[in-house]
Order: structure tokens, then sequence, then C-alpha cells
């Protein structure tokens, strides 16, 4: 069970990186301090951008604002080195946030060119201030105190800086392969299922941008003390394309592939001086070939070769035929029905209505679901199924109404609130994380970490890798109970459609929820798959969990549901027991037109 | 109130430029959703392609700048063969692979023209014309006549010309476009020659104002770019509005505090997107669960 995996790969990486410098002349010392560096920083917009998805063209700004803040504070206000360092990593940080609050509201090329406006800005302000020095910059910054070792030495220089960033890689590696990546790349991957399993996206958005900061702001003060003198030129817009370059040629979401990337482009860079043109016209192309033919970047190519290479993982391409058994029951939902109880409520939707720019997707829609109830909603295309379930489980908020989960008012509330409320939702067009595998996908929703439990990345990293061991565990027995255990390490994508829904019920179970919205489930299925999904709910349901399904497949419908109600147009027509609701002349007309239902009332 | 008035002009005569930047950006971007980064670098190509003409070769001005459209029309048409795979797919490769382009592009003028720029005179005399006490130079009334002259003539393209329509048609459902009998990959081609060519009369006009130097595309790129999003992206009327917004702010910031104009430019920007995330003319659009 690897979570983060350690091969034979990094003891040999740092024996490498220890003897090096003895093969280096001073100037290749330098430049080898200086991939270092560059290592860092990309390191952290990996972590942002190809983690987080959030398109940050600031980073190299960030950069100099750990650079510039130490300098300021040691060459102009006298500051020791090592007392202006945090407060230079944290104002970085600070940076990075407020660089960060425009993601709260746009995204993708919005938030590029926001950020990249904001780069501008910082250079331009580099520049023309006076305590920056303006465009001559700040030189003789003083080097780093330390008894014993001389910090003006590049020798000495790249050994600090190593051990630095062994560090920093160790905690970037940490974080992508536990909760706080999954949840960025689940973020990454699909902004509304991720909100839908309980992730706070703000918070995630601005935590992105933080550690992305926070990486930037480490490498910037060593930068600023090592090379001791900044310049507005360092942090402008073509470092912050170089960065760029080097995360896309190395591979998006790697830690390891960004910090190949840096090497390769700084090396490159630095080496192959006085070809500047030329070698700006190779790093270009790379990039170009690079999206168009190698998306993934190296790390991808790597992991591709590296599975064709390995001994095939034992999967099927469908599911395994033979004695079809039923997927038991999550032993892990918790009871909530005494059955001698009068059945509670535990979904109550009040007179919700919902307009999209004026059009009335619902109007005045009321139902209720009794606690371990199958519950249908069935209706025509168009007649707000779905709005209804983006209502309940927050994902829209309606313009009026009110709803009520076992008997507590949660108008209003945001999917992540809902998902922890015990709200969980399948989706009608499967939206599970496709670069996720199967089994991250589960453990997305199962673990329930609150925000702050991140801090455990800085105080205790040990008791992260503890957590995650026994989320793992649970997640691959949740799957278990649906025979999907053998795909567990596939990405979700790659299974075939009827699988990928039994995934998506997976990942909602895994929330332990105490009401499940199943959106057109059967949408897909073949006959015997939708044979399992009856089983499969009426399971859920003597688990102790409530069900409504949106359906389009009347025999499922028919068989499963207790209790139906009837849409159309935004409005409820009908409900009662599937008889009922199937003599219903209202019902017959909005399905099959008026003739029709003269007929079959006659 | 005379300085309110003589800012404003200065404002909108680099905001026209700034708007024919951004029209070229939505152009594309509404034909067939690629958002082009190198499209700032499109606008030095075509600035350098005109100096050339006009001072090397000393062709006037006019025919100079015609060859430049002509010669960035043809290098939107290759832009668009190579990143044709990238059309309508995940944004952050769209955007690296466009940026990849454009550095291959600055690198290229580099090569070619060396890396120190050129200043470039003044096409026509640059006399100030006064009223009252408003001074206003020749060659901001020509900006402003050449930039409003090629939006009429886009306007009339996209409106009264077969090629136009079809390409309207593209922008609004290329499924059903394609059904029609349009050829969307000709028609898609056509758009990024149309958008490119209205980048070389961008930097045509404002190589005069600034230096013509291969780094140019990165501060009027951004800008255009800014400026097109600020409008709503995709929409030719924002972008037009947009691109004179972002002239106006940056010439009033520049009065009293010229060192942090940029900076004022861009807070003030990245306060405006915040706010209202589709820009001025922008459409919300829904993610649908």
């Amino acid at each position: 069970m690897r979570i983060v995996r350690i091969g034979p790969g990094t003891p040999l990486l740092a024996v490498v990186l220890v003897v090096l410098p003895v093969f280096l002349d001073l100037y290749k010392a330098h430049v080898a301090v200086l991939i270092l560096l560059f290592v860092m920083v990309a390191i952290g917009l990996s972590l942002v951008m190809g983690f987080g998805g959030q398109v940050n063209l600031a980073q190299a700004a960030f950069f100099g604002t750990g650079a510039y803040v130490s300098a300021i504070l040691t060459s102009t206000y006298g500051w020791n080195p090592w007392l202006a360092a945090p407060v230079a990593i944290l104002s970085t940080c600070l940076m990075a946030l407020v660089v960060g609050l425009p993601a709260l509201r746009v995204q993708s090329h919005y938030l590029g060119i926001v950020s990249l406006g904001l780069a501008v800005a910082f250079a331009s302000l580099l520049t023309n201030a006076t305590f920056t020095g303006g465009a001559s910059g700040i030189s003789k910054i003083p080097p780093l105190p330390m008894p014993g070792v001389d910090l003006t030495d590049d020798y000495n220089d790249y050994y600090l800086v190593l051990a630095v960033l062994a560090l920093l890689v160790a905690l970037a590696r940490l974080i992508a392969g536990t909760t706080l990546g999954r949840r960025l790349r689940a973020m990454r991957d699909d902004t509304l299922a991720a909100a839908a399993s309980g992730i706070e996206i703000p918070y995630y958005r601005l935590l992105a941008f933080l550690l992305g900061g926070l990486f930037a702001g480490v490498a910037g003060v060593f930068y600023a003390h090592i090379v001791r003198y900044v310049s507005p030129d360092t942090f402008g817009l073509d470092t912050m394309f170089l960065l760029l370059a080097m995360v896309i040629i190395g591979g998006q979401d790697s830690v390891w592939g960004a910090a190949v990337g840096a090497a390769l482009l700084i090396a490159a860079r630095n080496l192959l001086t006085g070809l500047e043109a030329y070698q700006q016209l190779v790093y270009g192309a790379l990039i170009v070939a690079t999206v168009v033919f190698a998306p993934r970047g190296l790390a991808g190519a790597a992991s591709a070769a590296r599975r064709r290479l390995s001994f095939p993982w034992p999967t099927l391409p469908f599911p395994v035929p033979g004695p079809r058994r039923p997927p038991a029951p999550p032993p892990s939902v918790p009871e909530v029905r005494d059955p001698g109880a009068p059945a509670t409520v535990a979904l109550k939707v009040e007179a919700v209505s919902k307009r999209f720019r004026g059009l009335a997707a619902l109007s005045e829609v009321s139902l209720e679901v009794a606690a371990g109830e199958i519950h249908g909603i069935i209706g025509p295309n168009g007649s707000g199924k779905t709005t209804l379930f983006n209502v309940i489980s927050g994902i829209e908020r309606p313009n009026g109404g009110r709803v009520e989960v076992h008997g507590r008012d949660v108008t209003g509330r945001r999917a992540h609130q809902m998902s922890r409320l015990g709200v969980a939702r399948t989706f009608q067009n499967l939206r599970l994380f496709p670069r996720l595998t199967v089994v991250e996908n589960v453990m997305v929703a199962l673990d329930r970490d609150p925000v702050r439990a991140h801090l455990r990345y800085l105080v205790a990293p040990w008791s992260v890798l503890a957590r995650e061991r026994r989320h793992r565990e649970r997640a691959l027995r949740l799957l278990a109970e649906f025979r999907l255990e053998s795909v567990a390490g596939e990405p979700a994508v790659s299974l075939p459609y009827g699988r990928q829904r039994q995934v998506e019920i997976a990942r909602a179970l895994a929330g332990r929820p105490s009401l499940l919205l199943l959106d057109e489930p059967a949408a897909g299925l073949n006959a015997a798959e939708q044979e399992d999904l009856k089983a499969l709910i009426r399971r859920i349901r003597d688990a102790g969990v409530t069900v409504i399904v949106i359906e389009h497949n009347m025999g499922l419908v028919m068989s499963v549901c207790e209790r139906l109600t009837v849409l159309a147009h935004g409005r409820v027509i009908a409900s009662g027991t599937p008889w009922e609701v199937s003599r219903d002349a209202q019902v017959i007309e909005a399905y099959l037109g008026r003739d029709t239902a003269h007929q079959e009332a006659v | 109130m005379i300085w309110i008035l003589q800012t404003a002009i200065g404002g909108l005569s680099t905001g026209a430029v700034y708007a024919l930047v951004a029209m070229g950006f939505s152009i594309v971007y509404r034909t067939m959703g690629l958002v082009n980064f190198a499209h700032a670098d499109v606008v030095m190509i075509g600035a350098y392609v005109t100096v050339t003409f006009f001072l090397t070769a000393h062709l006037p001005f006019g025919v100079s700048l015609l060859a430049a459209i002509l010669i960035t029309g043809a290098l939107g048409v290759v832009i668009e063969r190579v990143l044709r795979p990238l059309e309508s797919r995940d944004l952050n490769l769209m955007l690296i692979g466009t940026i990849g382009f454009g550095i291959v592009l600055e690198s290229l003028a580099i090569l070619i023209w060396g890396s120190f720029g050129t200043a470039v005179p003044t096409p026509i005399p640059n006399l100030p014309l006064r009223f009252g006490g408003l001074v206003v130079t020749t060659y901001q009334l020509l900006i402003l006549a050449v930039a409003g002259a090629v939006t009429a003539l886009l306007f009339w393209f996209l409106d009264r010309t077969k090629l136009g329509t079809a390409m309207q048609a593209v922008a609004m459902d290329r499924v059903a476009a394609t059904a029609m009998g349009v050829d969307v990959a000709a028609s898609n081609a056509l758009a990024f020659a149309v958008g490119s060519g209205m980048a070389a009369v961008a930097g045509a006009l404002v190589g005069p104002l600034l230096y013509v130097s291969p780094g140019m595309g990165a501060s009027i790129g951004v800008k255009g770019f800014a400026a097109a999003i600020l409008g709503g992206f995709g929409s030719i009327p924002g972008a037009i509005v947009g691109g004179l917004v972002f002239g106006l702010v940056e010439a009033f910031s520049s009065g009293p505090l010229s060192a942090y104009s940029d900076l004022i430019t861009f807070v003030v920007f990245a306060l405006a997107m915040t706010i209202r995330q589709t820009g001025i003319f922008g459409e919300r659009t829904v993610d649908r669960a």
C-alpha cells in the first residue's frame, strides 16, 4: 500500500546530490544552487496549478516578494537575516492570499489574466518605487550569518539550500500523497463534485495559493541572501513563463516532474550562455510540443512507460462474469431508524422555487420523504428534477421556500455543508474525478477532516500518514463491497461506464450519508446491471439510508420506489404510491399527451 | 477641468489600441474557444514588420501596414494549424501552449531584428492642434480614425459578408454550422487571420508611441487581453469598451502617480473582475450538475 512511495531512487538521488559539488567548478556550483532554488519555486507552482488547478501567473512575483522583503529588511533596516527570513516568508504567504482572493470569484483564463495583471503590477512597483531601489535593484545584501560556516561560499550554500529543499520536497510529497493533495486534485478535476463531497472550495483555492506562496517565499529569501543582489528583471514575466515551462515540461501534477523541469531549464539557461535567443526558441517550441503531444509532461510520459513495462495490473475490462452476487450493504452506515418508532421525516421541501433569469425551473415545489423510504422523482425532461436535487444538495440556492433535513432547516446551505450534514448525491452525467484513481475518488468523500486539521502537515506529519492508512483501508473495504477492489488503483475514467456508476455510488456512500440522492442511476446500464442496481438501492435503504431516486426507467421506479413525486414544468403534479401515480390522469397527460390521457381515463 | 478632457483624449487614443488588441483576442476566442496568449507577440511581430517596410524599405506607411496585415494574417493561419489540437481542450494547456508559441515568436523576433528596440517616427507630422485650451495631436487623431475604420470594417465583415456570417455561426454552434455546410476549419483559420491582422494594425499604430522591441508584446498584450476580459470575453462591443476603459484608467492613474500607473490599473482590474466576473458585456454561464 503506497502512500508516499520511497523507492530505491530517492536514496540514490540523495547520494548523487550530496556528492555532486565535488565535480563542479565555482560557477557550476552557483548554477546548481540556482537550480535548487528554482526547483522550490516550481514545486510551489505545481501545487497551485497542477494540483489545485488554480491558474497562477504570479508565482514569479511571490518569489520576488520573498526576496525583496528580506533584502529590504536586512539592507535598509539592518535586521538580522534570520529574523527577516520568517517575516519575508509570512509576507509572501500573505501576498499569495491577496493574489488568490480573485480566485474565489473567477477561474481558468480569467484567473490567469487577473494574476498575470497583478504580476505586471508587482514588477512595475519594483521598477518604479524608491524603497525597492528602482530598476537597479538592491545590491550588497548581507549573507546569512552562521557561526563557523561561511555562507558566501557557493559550496556551503549548496548544502544549506539542499537541506531546505529536502524538507520542502518531503512536505510537498506528503501533501501530494495524502488528504490535502487529494482534495486539491479533486477540486481541480470537478469543482461541483468536490463540493458535493464535502470540500470547502473557497478555502482550498486559497490554500493552493498559500502553498505556492510558501514555497516561493522560502526560495526568495535564500535567493536574496545567496545571490546578494535583487533586481526587477529576475522576477518579471520572463521568469514567470520560465517557471510555467518547467512545470509543464516536467508534468503538471507531479512534484518530481516540476523538479526535473526546473533543473533542465535552469541548467540549459545558465550553461548555454550566449545563445539566449536560440535557447528561448527551443524552450518555446518544447512547451508547444509538450502540450500538443504529451500534455502530462515528462512525469506523465514516465508513468505511461512504467505502466507499459511493468507487469500488468490484474484488471478486467468488464465486470467479472459468474454468480452475480449483489453487493453487501455498507456496514459503515449508521442505523437511523428505530423499527418501533413512527417514521420520522428525513426530508421536507416546502414551496421551493428556483428561477434562472426569469425562467421558472421550480415553482412552489413541496414534498416529504419519510426516513427509511425509497422515494422516486419522475417527470418529463426539463421538468426540474435535477434542479430540485441541486437545491436539496446545496449546489443551487432556492429563490424561495424551505428545505429541512431530519427536522433541521438547511435552506441555502452550501454543497459542502450539506455533504457534512449527511446529504450525499450522484450526478446525472457522472461526475467522477477523472484523474484520481478509483480508491482516491472514494477517499475524497470518506475522509471528513476539517480544514484546520491540515495544520498536522506542519506540526505532526507522521499522524497524517497514519490517518491516511486508516482512510485507505476503509475505502478499500467499501470498494470490496462493490467488488471494485481489483480496479482500486486504476484511474476512474478508465473503467467501463457501468462500473463508473458504481464508483460514484460508492463515493456517495463513503461519507456515511443519512440521505442519498441518486440522479438517474440506471442511465446507460444494461439489463443485468439494472437488476444489480435495484438490489443495491434496497440494501442501502435497509442499512438505514433514505434514498431519493430520479429515474426515467419506469420498470426500476415502479419496482423499487415506495412513493413517487411527479414533476412537470417545475411543479408537483402528483404524488403517492407508484400505483396511484400511474393511474393519475395528469401524469399520463404529462407523459403521453392529452388524447391518451383522455382515453385512459375512459 | 481642461486637465480631465486632456487626459481623457490621451486615454482614448491608447485605449483604441488596446481595443484593437482585445478585438483580435475576442474574435479568435468566440469562434474557436481558444484563449490565445500568443496574440500579444503577434502584435509585436506586426509592429516590427510595419517598421521594416516603413523604415528599411522606405515604403509609405499605409503600404507597410497592409503588408504587415497580410504577413501576420498568414502567421495567424500557421498558429491555428499548430494549435488546432488544443481547441476547446483543457484551458491550462491552451494557455501554456499559446504562451509557448508567444515565446517562439519573441525569440524569432530577437533572431531577425536583434534584441534591442527601434524608435519609430510617426508616419504623419505629429502636430499639436489646439481647441481652446485642449491640445490634440494629429497622430492621436490618426490612431482614433484608423482604429475606428478597422472596427467598422470588422462589423461590416461579420454582419454583411457570407464568410463573416459563417464565422458567427461557428461561434454560436459549431456542430450546427458544420451541418449547414460551413467549413469550420477554414472558418477558424480565417478568424485567426482576421484577429492577427487586427493585431498588426494595433502594433503598427502603437509603434511610434512606444519603442518597438521584442518584449513589447508583454505590456500591450497583457493590457489588451485584460481589456477583452473586462469587456466580457468573446464580445466584440465588450472588447471595444474594455479597451477604452483600460486606456482611460491608465491615463488617469498615470497623471498624478505615473510610477504606479500599472499597479493601479491592474489592481482596479482585479477588483473589477472580482466584483463582476463576467465583465461588462459577458454572459453568465451556468455550470450544469
